[in-house]
């Protein structure tokens, strides 16, 4: 396995198993190696779009999708673990990721309405909670940039 | 990427932003697409699609058109 290879399996591993990103300094420490070298791999793999360092914090991991380094709107519990994902995609790519049962806590992207959403059985399942009881409710994606552009400034997209 | 109770909400976060409304997905959609991206991205050779594959993977859910090409330079 090659190094960059060996820096992104680790990043996925904690992010995976403890809901939270690491930075350079303890997956140099997991795996060995000089900090700098790790936070060189992270710009390596940012170049190959599977890890967004923060920007400006070169070793601090701002994205390794579909999970974020920062709280955002979209709060994946899993396995009484509360992961956060970059958008609307990454939430269900989250779970799609682990493998397992999900439910999303989210909100409309203009009103701020609680809006959430349930992945059990393979299925996605819309829910909205109002006073404590869950309701199915129609939801969407939107798109705001063409998929040429993602990633020229992904952290907006 | 946003997730909106309904496309009326779009629209005016659309129009506050002085954005134009883009294609909407429906969640069975987007379920497809994560899992496409996502079902393998913790194993040691996981890989983000390649342009092709992306195409391939958006005309599976019936996302086609230059918006979802991800080669398309003019939009």
């Amino acid at each position: 396995m090659d190094f960059d290879t060996t820096v992104k399996t680790a990043v996925y591993r904690v992010a995976a198993e403890s809901a939270r990103m690491p930075g350079a300094g303890e997956v140099a420490r997991e795996i060995g190696a000089p900090v700098d070298e790790v936070i060189a791999a992270f710009e390596r793999l940012h170049e190959k779009r599977l890890l967004v360092p923060e920007p400006g914090v070169p070793a601090r991991v701002r994205m390794a999708p579909p999970f974020s380094g920062v709280e955002t709107p979209f709060l994946v519990r899993v396995n009484g673990k509360g992961y956060y994902a970059n958008c609307v995609w990454d939430a269900l790519g989250v779970a799609a990721a682990l493998h397992a049962d999900a439910v999303v806590e989210a909100s409309d992207g203009h009103t701020g309405e609680p809006m959430g959403m349930e992945f059990r059985d393979g299925a996605v399942v819309p829910v909205a909670v109002r006073d404590g009881a869950p309701l199915p409710m129609e939801a969407v994606a939107h798109f705001a940039v063409p998929a040429a552009r993602w990633w020229a400034d992904i952290i907006f997209t | 990427m946003l997730l909106f109770r309904s496309e009326e909400t779009v629209k005016a976060w659309c129009t506050a932003r002085g954005l134009p409304v883009r294609p909407l997905i429906n969640l069975d959609q987007l379920w497809f697409l994560a899992q496409a991206w996502y079902e393998n991205r913790l194993t040691v050779d996981s890989r983000r699609p390649g342009p092709d594959e992306m195409t391939a993977i958006f005309a599976r859910v019936g996302l086609t058109g230059p918006f979802w090409d991800p080669k398309a330079d003019r939009l």
